[in-house]
């Protein structure tokens, strides 16, 4: 470069040094353990000026997600702030781009996770708009349209995700994203299960199973068996189920997904419904909610307590029941859940006060949770 | 033509290795793009060329990309569009001059300019297998 162009100082360049993949991700492990109020302006710009390192940070959020979807959040967005500060000095060439659509992508997969879509919707705007404008990309608003389509799904809008699917899943296609194509392919499956295709639901995950990308991807591979396994339990094929449950559980922990975990607790005490063991029910409901609690996906916890209620209520723990449900009604309120007015709230809140619960009025605010999720 | 290795500082494993191996296959393509066509001078080629490798390995792990030799076409999208900039900052700060040749090429999008280069590429895999 010459010397006049230094002076102009273009283009507004790091210090071409790279790390080794190792070192960027101790440096990326290091800056993430750090708690936030020990982070100084040195060690921020120390750590984060680096785009070896920025990148690296963005793998470990991204890996991380579905266990901590909240501390996922909040990194993103800090990260986010610190890419579109013109003063941050960010990569090269278009990388400042994408990392601001990289940031914003892992917050709006984390706040879907913790079910605040208007900000996960807000957060693909900013993601689309960046990745936009970078070198090839096409994979990137891929997986942008496959984060709206979860979204859509997560909203109840079931016939649009259906309808949008196979653009979505040609283009995981053409750019040989097989992975993300089996992804589209699993929100296929659980969106025909929503829309009551049961027989279509269940033979999409069967074949899918047998995919060795999925068989790759323990996470995916993990959710996909527990999905099996309730379409069995569901049939009255508690052997199956329990089997297909075992195959799944070991799958499950290897895939370090958290989620998947307490989806398979859940699943696990619904077998145990089914077959009539109330008592053990209950039992894998609460380690199941107990999980979702540590894991902070309050609207999951929510519906477990209603779960949990009936159960109770089945069993004749009655007084159990109601603190179930006490203890679910103000997060219900909190995070306006249902819309206002909705009748199954005031009757179980009434009922309740009088210690006589309303199972009729339990049961449609647990549907309707259970749709709206 | 000489060149200065661009590539510094990498711990290689293979995978930068396949992509220092398929940037070194291009490097000659850069070369002649940023110096012939854009015209930059060798020196500023050059230190363009050790942005590049950077940004190209970097590049290529992106989620989703897919193989190294399939991002080569990616490649020559970014020099062309690090040069047009580049050319176009100095020339507005009245450093250099440009001529009609080089106006015309700087108004032309960068992504066209590497298809253009692309098509030499091929080109030149074609013969390369035909042997």
């Amino acid at each position: 470069m010459s010397e006049q162009a230094k002076i102009l100082r273009f283009p507004p360049r790091q210090i071409p040094e790279s790390l080794s993949a190792g070192a960027a991700l101790e440096t990326a492990q290091h800056y993430l353990s750090t708690p936030e109020e020990n982070r100084s302006q040195a060690f921020r710009e120390e750590s984060l000026s680096n785009c070896d390192v920025l990148l690296a940070i963005c793998k470990l959020l991204r890996d991380s997600m579905e266990a901590s979807p909240a501390t996922s959040a909040s990194e993103a967005t800090h990260l986010y702030r610190w890419v579109a500060n013109p003063l941050s000095v960010v990569g090269l060439f278009d990388e400042r781009e994408y990392l601001l659509g990289e940031t914003s992508l892992i917050a709006a997969k984390a706040s879907r996770l913790l079910g605040r879509k208007r900000e996960a919707e807000n957060w693909l705007d900013r993601s689309e708009a960046a990745f936009r404008h970078t070198v090839n990309p096409s994979p990137s608003l891929a997986g942008i349209a496959f984060e709206r389509l979860a979204l859509r799904f997560a909203s109840g809008q079931y016939e649009e995700t259906l309808e949008l699917l196979p653009s979505l899943k040609a283009s995981f296609r053409k750019l040989g994203m097989d992975l993300e194509h089996a992804k589209a392919q699993f929100l296929e499956a659980v969106t025909l299960r929503a829309t009551g295709k049961e027989e279509e639901h269940f033979s999409l995950m069967q074949r899918l199973e047998q995919e060795p990308e999925v068989q790759g991807c323990p996470s995916l591979h993990g959710q996909i068996l527990v999905h099996i396994g309730n379409h069995e339990a569901s049939l009255g094929h508690f052997e199956a189920a329990a089997r297909t449950y075992e195959n799944a559980l070991p799958i499950v922990l290897r895939g370090n997904r958290p989620v998947a975990l307490c989806e398979l607790k859940w699943s696990i005490g619904n077998a145990y419904r089914g077959q009539g063991s109330l008592s053990k029910a209950v039992e894998s409901y609460r380690i199941a909610k107990n999980d979702y609690l540590q894991l902070g996906f309050r609207s999951f916890v929510t519906q477990l307590s209603l779960v949990i209620a009936e159960t109770l209520l089945s069993l004749g723990r009655d007084r159990e029941a109601e603190w179930e449900i006490l203890s679910a009604l103000p997060t219900i309120e909190e995070e306006k859940m249902v819309p206002e007015g909705l009748a199954a709230v005031a009757l179980l809140r009434e009922s309740v006060r009088r210690r006589k619960t309303n199972p009729a009025a339990l049961r449609a605010l647990r549907e309707h949770l259970q749709t709206k999720a | 033509m000489e060149t200065e290795d661009p590539v510094v500082h990498i711990q290689e494993d293979p995978f930068e290795k396949e992509v220092k191996e398929i940037f070194q296959d291009t490097l000659g393509l850069i070369h002649i793009a940023l110096v012939t066509h854009y015209g930059l001078e060798e020196g500023e080629a050059t230190e363009l060329e050790k942005d590049l490798y950077l940004w190209f390995l970097r590049f290529c792990m992106r989620p989703g990309n897919s193989s190294v030799r399939e991002s080569r076409p990616f490649l020559l999208v970014a020099c062309c569009q690090f040069a047009r900039e580049y050319q176009r900052y100095v020339i507005g700060a009245g450093v250099r001059q440009s001529d009609d040749r080089l106006k015309r090429l700087l108004d032309r999008e960068p992504a066209d300019v590497a298809r253009d280069f692309s098509r030499s590429l091929e080109l030149l895999n074609f013969r390369y297998h035909d042997v």
